[in-house]
């Protein structure tokens, strides 16, 4: 019911517009890429796939983590500006499972970003290079290792704007931290590489088995962790007030 | 039988007390006014029913519940107004109390029910950020009346309306606990207000209850302290002056 409630109270918020339009953004980069410079990539040896990859994922992954930051603002911008999280709480409602519901919806939203993003490299697989066994195993591997790798990224931007009421202060923390990240990306350290918003610039094929296992385990362990603090915070500030 | 009931009830914020071991008894059935210049503790501990503000010291119970073991429960039961009014601005004022319907598990009958109530009907599919003052306040009324519940509590419900809007919300928080067996706990600093409304009133000034009791008792209690009974607004001035003064001479 909560995830059905958060749903109802982002209409008209210009949150489903801004991960639509967000997603059609970047699924249009390989596409553009291609359709101007196509002679350099269908040269190259690599599968097609991973040339696309290589070239576009890391423009379109910030973006994706530019959408994540803008969507958490969004979504406690509303709770925030007409007091309604003040009514919230004098409801028989938790604010830790507004926070999951919101989480979740957060989730819907950047699976269907992920699958405009999907059907895009599909198109430019199809049109520009030729189609070859396990293309769509392929494609589904690199895409579930990117939403898996894009989790703590969510939850994080989420706790981050549920601790400020100011709009601002959460988005200006956010871009530090994605500024910060596509610093750090290119780093050997691998305590930095599992930085929330680093994590989902990485790219599957790009990494060995082990590389890939451990960043799946560092990101689960990123969702424990930040989940926890969430909720801890929430206890803290409710018994400081 | 008290509906709600507090024992030494206090909220100290890092060395200054809003609330100071207060112990207030409100009857089940009734309008309780609470009485009290600005910053006198009227809203906070308002907030402490209602588990927004964490008590600092003693304890209080809501219909036979504890706080803070039961406080799903009290919310349950609660309606509640904060202030001013809290709610969706993007949203329209029907789906606000949607919203609360939803959370509380009310029938769908409820919204429209308390969109008649507060006069709101005509205005329900207007976004709540585009309400004048006066409807915004009206929205959080009916957020607050939604389901009908056992105890309402309304802190400062007028503000900001009309003389008209007014009338019909005092005369609407009147009726309550005749139509809907509802006990009604409503904040105010104007007393010539909770005089139109209350059966029993306690008067709060710098955190401490002055006063608990009827009109009647309050007069007596005047007229037996030396105080102006012409006029419950002069006898509520005069005690509160007093109040402060004393509390100027202690410092």
């Amino acid at each position: 019911m909560s995830i059905l409630l958060e749903c109802k109270k982002m209409k008209k918020t210009g949150f489903y517009p801004a991960f639509i339009v967000g997603g059609i953004l970047a699924s249009c980069l390989p596409v553009i890429n291609m359709a101007v410079r196509s002679e350099i990539f269908t040269g190259l040896q690599q599968p097609p796939l991973q040339i696309l990859l290589n070239e576009n994922w890391a423009m379109m992954a910030m973006l994706n983590i530019l959408l994540i930051l803008s969507g958490a603002c969004i979504m406690y911008h509303t709770e925030n500006a007409e007091r309604a999280l003040q009514k919230m709480q004098t409801l028989p409602i938790r604010e830790s499972s507004m926070f999951f519901a919101k989480f979740i919806l957060m989730i819907g939203m950047s699976i269907v970003v992920l699958a405009t993003e999907a059907i895009s490299f599909l198109f430019c697989s199809l049109h520009w290079f030729h189609t070859y066994d396990g293309l769509y195993t392929d494609l589904l591997k690199n895409f579930a290792y990117f939403f898996i790798l894009l989790l703590p990224a969510i939850l994080l931007s989420l706790a981050i704007s549920s601790a400020c009421s100011n709009m601002w202060i959460s988005l200006g923390i956010g871009v530090v931290c994605f500024f910060a990240a596509t610093m750090i990306t290119s780093t050997s350290h691998f305590i930095l590489q599992i930085f929330p918003f680093c994590l989902p610039l990485r790219i599957l094929t790009e990494s060995t088995e082990q590389t890939v296992i451990h960043f799946l385990v560092a990101s689960v362990l990123e969702l424990l962790a930040v989940g926890i603090a969430e909720l801890s915070f929430l206890r803290i500030r409710k018994a400081l007030v | 039988m008290n509906i709600i009931e507090t024992e030494n009830l206090s909220k100290t914020y890092s060395g200054f007390t809003a609330v100071s071991n207060i112990n207030l008894h409100i009857p089940k059935g009734t309008v309780y006014g609470f009485l009290g210049p600005n910053g006198a503790g009227k809203s906070t501990t308002m907030k402490m029913f209602l588990g927004l503000t964490k008590p600092t010291s003693g304890n209080f119970h809501i219909n036979g519940k504890k706080y803070p073991e039961n406080r799903v429960s009290i919310l349950k039961e609660t309606g509640s107004f904060i202030e001013a009014p809290a709610f969706y601005g993007n949203l329209t004022g029907k789906e606000n109390l949607e919203i609360i319907q939803k959370i509380l598990g009310l029938p769908k009958s409820a919204v429209s029910e308390a969109l008649e109530l507060v006069g709101l009907t005509e205005f329900k599919n207007r976004l709540a950020k585009k309400y004048s003052l006066g409807m915004k306040q009206r929205l959080g009324l009916a957020g607050a009346l939604i389901g009908r519940p056992p105890i309402l509590i309304l802190d400062e419900p007028t503000n900001g309306l009309d003389p008209v809007g007014i009338h019909e919300i005092r005369t609407l928080i009147r009726s309550l606990p005749e139509q809907y067996d509802c006990t009604v706990l409503v904040s105010s600093h104007l007393l010539s207000e909770v005089e139109l409304m209350a059966d029993n009133i306690g008067i709060l000034n710098h955190g401490h209850l002055l006063f608990e009791g009827s009109l009647a008792e309050l007069k007596e209690n005047a007229a037996f302290q030396g105080y102006p009974t012409d006029n419950l607004e002069d006898t509520f001035l005069a005690m509160i002056n007093e109040d402060n003064q004393q509390r100027s001479c202690v410092k």
